[in-house]
């Protein structure tokens, strides 16, 4: 049976680890967004070399673990002057691995969107910038949300990894409790229930929205 | 106000349009016709660099369409383009699908461009459809709603191509009845169309394209009388012979 008592009495540690982790995702979630969304137009761009840079971006970073990305971030870094804590390597590190899979997804919408679209926009004067924003981005994110949910989730799972370098998220704070207490089992399995807590309402979100944009159309 | 000057282009070896010349004046209505594929709707989707061309010179008022430093946006303005699928943008409702070049490209406001818009509808004919999607739309009023929407940047000139071919034969003649009225207040109208009704009653000239090369070009009685090229008497015989 599992001994809630590890619960309660940690309880404070619990919910700063919370904090954090809700912290580093919303931050994790919209950077990567944005960000991603800003490479997968490079990627498409009538303009050779943003595609160079899009594509060669995507591939180095969806190809090295995040591990690596957020290690490098912490101990490189500092030796050309830039110090950044746990919490800020960590929540980087994070939006540039994930944004490179979700400029795939948001991508592979783009590309989904009729041509015709942005050839009557364009034709109609509206330049290539404004056609993305008004016309393609938006009937894009509507096929992108199911991908897009799901890298979401990922980002809060994989934001676990930050504990290594001490960020103060959910992971890190079970590891302290876990060596305060030597209880494992118990400190790990209340963890996981904080990532659903997270996590569920999240895959619930993406399936409303799935569903209420395709009535839409 | 339109003039191809030796234009050709080519698709790797494939030349889809071969030695064009061709001047179409303000005010005319000329028809386009030809066998699919014969580079007809290359031709007009290259008088709004939708397309572009291998070499010529193609100008509009003078501008020379295909040089880098041309505003091509700028000049798209005045050039109102309706597709043979509608591309109305199915996420915005009837009256912002007109609005959005006026308003974004234009800079006009809001109320000015919503003011234009509807009485643009009207004249289209469907007033009562301006907060409707664009799903919520037959075809053809879907395709009077994007000649609204071409017509409310006030353009000089407005190119159609095929703008019946994608719809229910009921529906074509709701849609050439608003291209006629157009065509009769003096817009400049260059229109690929398979229609010969249409053509026989609004065009002033006839280009009949094969193979990308314009074979005729001429007015509509002496081109169904006497069409002087072979090619384009088998065409005839064919399209309406049926």
């Amino acid at each position: 049976m599992l001994d809630f008592s590890i619960l309660t009495e940690n309880w404070d540690m619990y919910i700063e680890g919370f904090i954090n982790t809700i912290y580093i995702s919303v931050i994790g979630l919209i950077g990567s967004f944005v960000f991603g969304t800003i490479l997968a137009v490079f990627r498409i761009a009538p303009f050779k070399p943003l595609n160079w840079i899009g594509t060669i971006y995507v591939e180095f970073f969806r190809n090295i673990p995040l591990l690596i990305i957020a290690f490098f971030l912490f101990t490189a870094l500092p030796t050309i002057g830039i110090q950044l804590d746990g919490f800020k390597a960590g929540t980087l590190a994070l939006i540039i691995y994930t944004s490179a899979f979700i400029a795939e997804a948001v991508r592979a919408g783009i590309l989904s969107v009729p041509k015709g679209q942005t050839e009557a926009a364009r034709s109609s004067g509206l330049t290539y910038i404004q056609t993305m924003n008004l016309v393609v981005l938006p009937q894009a994110i509507k096929i992108v949300i199911p991908p897009l949910g799901n890298q979401f989730i990922n980002l809060v799972k994989n934001s676990s990894i930050l504990t290594i370098l001490a960020a103060g998220d959910l992971m890190y704070q079970a590891d302290l409790i876990s060596t305060r207490t030597f209880v494992t089992f118990d400190v790990y399995i209340f963890v996981a229930l904080f990532y659903l807590v997270l996590t569920i309402p999240l895959s619930t979100g993406v399936n409303y929205l799935e569903k209420r944009l395709a009535k839409s159309n | 106000m339109i003039e191809f000057k030796n234009v050709n282009k080519y698709y790797g070896d494939f030349q889809v349009l071969k030695d064009i010349n061709l001047t179409i004046n303000k005010g005319e209505v000329v028809v386009i016709i030809g066998p699919s594929g014969s580079g007809k709707s290359t031709l007009l989707r290259c008088m709004n660099r939708l397309e572009t061309i291998s070499d010529g010179s193609l100008t509009i008022n003078g501008v020379e369409l295909h040089d880098k430093k041309t505003d091509i946006n700028k000049l798209r303005r005045k050039i109102g383009m309706v597709f043979q699928h509608f591309y109305l943008y199915p996420h915005k409702t009837v009256l912002e699908n007109i609005m959005l070049a006026p308003v974004k490209a234009l800079g006009q406001s809001k109320e000015e461009a919503k003011k234009t818009a509807l009485a643009y509808l009207e004249k289209v004919g469907i007033p009562e459809k301006a907060d409707a999607y664009p799903s919520q739309l037959s075809g053809g009023q879907q395709q009077r709603v994007a000649i609204a929407r071409g017509l409310a940047m006030h353009p000089e000139i407005m190119l159609f191509d095929e703008p019946t071919s994608a719809l229910d034969p009921e529906m074509i003649g709701e849609v050439l009845d608003v291209m006629k009225h157009l065509a009769k207040e003096g817009m400049t109208m260059v229109v690929v169309t398979h229609e010969m009704g249409f053509a026989k009653e609004v065009a002033d000239r006839i280009i009949f394209v094969d193979k990308g090369q314009i074979l005729e070009d001429a007015n509509p009685t002496t081109f169904y009388q006497e069409p002087k090229e072979e090619r384009a008497k088998l065409f005839l015989s064919r399209i309406l012979n049926h």
